[in-house]
């Protein structure tokens, strides 16, 4: 009975938020807006207790069993101190929470980010081969693109700069949009199947 | 622990990156189309346009991203634009206060009659959308708690209809939700700046006129920069990205001796 | 609650200029309920060999002689309401029941708490239909992180310590795509990936086994499960294809005609 309903809810949901899209009326605004500001927030709200319960409750049982201890604590420490400071001295400019946002998160995510560098670097050395005509072709545009987007292209021809745009613009864009063309559809049936009914995974459980 | 290639290509990089931001150069760059298109079209808009800059990244892009969105706020106020700032991921609220206000300061624009930051609001596609059809509702209070109807500057602003435009920084796929939601939705104008690995994703959007215009990672910046005439993060940082790239290229370069020379033994 | 605060300026029911996009979604919508209610022309059906498919039998195969885990991964870039993140739910139940009857752990870690929600709840269910509901550990579907480099540094972490023989990459991808990609490479892992994300799909060719190119992600469901409502809307697409590509042809020819023409720019 319960996914019945939540099945309904979904169905009237997807048409009205479809209907509403193509109406400039007042009144249409204005339950878009309810349902934008009002509904999706709440929902959002409670999500984030399920999660931090969820991380509490998996980090807390995996302490007791004794596994990777030493980063399930720091997690939970950040879990507990991040809201706590935030509560206590706020979370404007020159407060605790942004100290410690600019001085350990930033940082943190920074590195994080930055190793996709060295990635790169790893794959492209290691997968970035010319073992067939098309992997060659492939190649060299990659080479092409690389360059004319880095400042060494003041010192090739001007050509470069034109080579890259074309292959921007052409097959690269051809490529794009048959890609976000597909994608568009596969969207579309989708989002269909779970509008009429047919798809149901997304209350947990099978079709 | 036995060192591997890919540890040595590590190892290199570091090198390559670090010695190049040691010699300190900042080399000249030439203007890309695509940034000439965003410095016009931020030159072009009447003194006191409303626009809202959304700050839509994660602290992790921050080094990319922040040189280019901090030359754009800075054009922004020698204009004279009246600038809301928001966040639609909760770490670019204290990112782009931050820069906002620096901005603002250099320029001696007054918050509440010059600028005003909104804050953070989660959901963004929720966001979005309902700024398309009230401000004030989606944000009933500033960053500080200030009423919306007490700042001076939103007086008369109710939705993207007071708004010449938004300017989405970011570093992901947030201004493909601001083009389906805002853009295609409501009409408003969509620019970004954006890390310069998600450039060539909005190929299709900037073709199409989606998107108006973009400026992309620190090349993007670095030229934006050299636009305005003045220094920045992102002319700092060209010959590292620069030299990286090289370096990648003859690390292409080597993989593809070694294989084929590799080949041959096989053959 | 549905005080109504905005000026009345436009009091018409429909806007006239985004008819043309009503007409294109109507069209739509009847072609997928077309194929998916019309018994005959689904029976009819039958889609073209996915390698990257084919691959996940032997990967969940390969993991279990090893004795090693699947990672399976959405990415960090969709919400439950994404279409892309339903299509890998679809997966993640196919791929769930196998790995109950081969006894092969799967680990799921999340960026979202309804997506870990969700995806409990297609596992526990794909454990309980392949006949093992005892085999379910809750707590391999988890929530780690709503940052996006905090997950990918997360994940990064349980590919390095547990050594699955098989991550599944399937999902929204934004830029943690190459950093968990890698890792997965490192420890020798079969990598099976999948995303909409145009830009992410260059770094996974280069990095793993096989990839999913697009709606390859989206008919991939079907494919698994043989289930006729998705493969019949996989049909839709192609036909929906068809008709997109037809049009772009016409409107071609006619701006080539007459390059003064509009009608197709809308």
């Amino acid at each position: 009975m319960s996914r019945r309903l939540a099945q309904i809810i979904c169905a009237i949901f997807g048409v009205v938020m479809f209907l509403l899209f193509f109406s400039p009326h007042p009144a249409a605004r204005t339950i878009a807006l309810t349902i934008t500001t009002e509904y999706w927030q709440v929902i959002y709200a409670f999500a984030l207790i399920v999660g931090a319960v969820s991380f509490l409750r998996v980090n807390v049982k995996n302490i007791q069993r004794g596994q990777d201890s030493g980063y399930r604590i720091i997690s939970l420490i950040g879990l507990v101190a991040m809201p706590t400071v935030a509560i206590i001295w706020g979370i404007g400019a020159n407060t605790p929470f942004m100290w410690i946002f600019e001085n350990i998160q930033v940082p943190l995510q920074s590195t994080v980010f930055a190793l996709l560098a060295f990635f790169v670097a790893s794959a492209s050395f290691r997968g970035f081969r010319a073992r067939s005509l098309p992997a060659a072709i492939l190649l060299i545009s990659a080479v092409v693109i690389l360059l004319s987007r880095s400042w060494v292209e003041g010192q090739f021809a001007s050509g470069l700069i034109a080579t890259a745009d074309w292959i921007r613009s052409y097959p690269s864009m051809a490529a794009r949009r048959a890609i976000l063309i597909g994608i568009g559809l596969g969207s579309l049936t989708t989002s269909l199947r779970v509008i009429v009914g047919i798809e149901r995974t997304w209350l947990g459980g099978g079709r | 622990m036995k060192l591997e290639a890919r540890h040595w290509t590590f190892v290199g990089l570091l090198i390559v990156v670090v010695g190049a931001m040691l010699l300190g150069v900042r080399p000249d760059v030439t203007i890309s189309d695509e940034t000439q298109r965003m410095f016009e079209y931020i030159d072009s808009l009447p003194e006191g346009s409303v626009l809202i800059y959304s700050f839509d990244h994660e602290s992790s892009s921050l080094p990319e991203i922040r040189p280019a969105a901090l030359a754009l706020v800075r054009h922004s106020f020698s204009k004279g634009h009246r600038i809301i700032g928001v966040a639609l991921l909760a770490e670019g609220t204290g990112i782009g206060y931050r820069l906002m206000e620096m901005a603002a300061s250099e320029s001696g624009r007054q918050y509440g009659r010059d600028w005003v930051y909104l804050g953070f609001k989660p959901q963004y596609i929720a966001a979005i959308l309902s700024m398309g059809e009230s401000i004030e509702k989606t944000f009933p209070q500033d960053y500080f708690g200030t009423p919306y109807d007490s700042l001076s500057m939103l007086s008369g602003v109710v939705n993207y209809q007071q708004v010449a435009g938004v300017v989405s920084i970011g570093d992901g796929n947030m201004a493909v939700h601001w083009i389906e939601y805002g853009q295609s939705r409501f009409g408003i104008r969509i620019s970004s700046a954006m890390t310069a690995a998600m450039v060539t994703t909005y190929d299709p959007y900037i073709s199409s006129g989606q998107l108006h215009a973009l400026i992309g990672g620190l090349r993007g910046a670095a030229e934006y920069e050299t636009l305005l005439k003045i220094g920045g993060g992102g002319q700092r940082g060209m010959l590292a990205q620069a030299s990286a790239h090289i370096y990648i290229l003859l690390l292409i370069l080597a993989g593809n001796v070694i294989y084929f020379v590799s080949r041959r033994r096989r053959d | 609650m549905l005080e109504t605060i905005l000026p009345a300026a436009d009091p018409a029911w429909l806007d006239t200029g985004k008819l043309p996009t009503l007409v294109a979604a109507v069209i739509a919508i009847a072609v997928v309920l077309y194929t998916t209610y019309h018994r005959t022309s689904r029976e009819a059906y039958r889609p073209r060999p996915i390698a990257g498919l084919r691959a996940v039998d032997d990967a969940i195969g390969r993991a279990t002689e090893m004795a090693r885990p699947v990672v399976f991964t959405p990415g960090w870039g969709g919400d439950i309401q994404r279409p892309t993140t339903i299509a890998s739910m679809n997966i993640l139940g196919q791929v769930a029941e196998k790995t109950a009857l081969y006894d092969c752990r799967l680990i799921y870690p999340t960026h979202d708490p309804v997506i870990q929600s969700v995806a409990q709840e297609v596992v526990r269910e794909s454990y309980a239909r392949a006949g093992f509901a005892d085999r379910f550990r809750e707590e391999d579907i988890r929530f780690v992180s709503s940052s996006q480099f905090g997950y990918a540094a997360a994940v990064e972490g349980i590919i390095s310590r547990q050594k699955p023989a098989a991550v599944l990459m399937l999902g929204t991808f934004e830029a943690e795509s190459l950093i968990i990609a890698e890792t997965g490479n490192t420890v020798g892992a079969i990598q099976i990936a999948g995303t909409d994300s145009t830009i992410q799909l260059a770094f996974f060719i280069v990095a793993c086994d096989y990839t999913l190119i697009g709606e390859e992600l989206f008919a991939a469901s079907g494919y698994l499960s043989n289930d006729q409502a998705i493969l019949a809307s996989v049909r839709a697409q192609d036909m929906l294809k068809f008709v997109i590509a037809a049009v772009l042809v016409i409107a071609i020819i006619w701006a080539l005609v007459i390059p003064d023409s509009r009608w197709w720019r809308f």
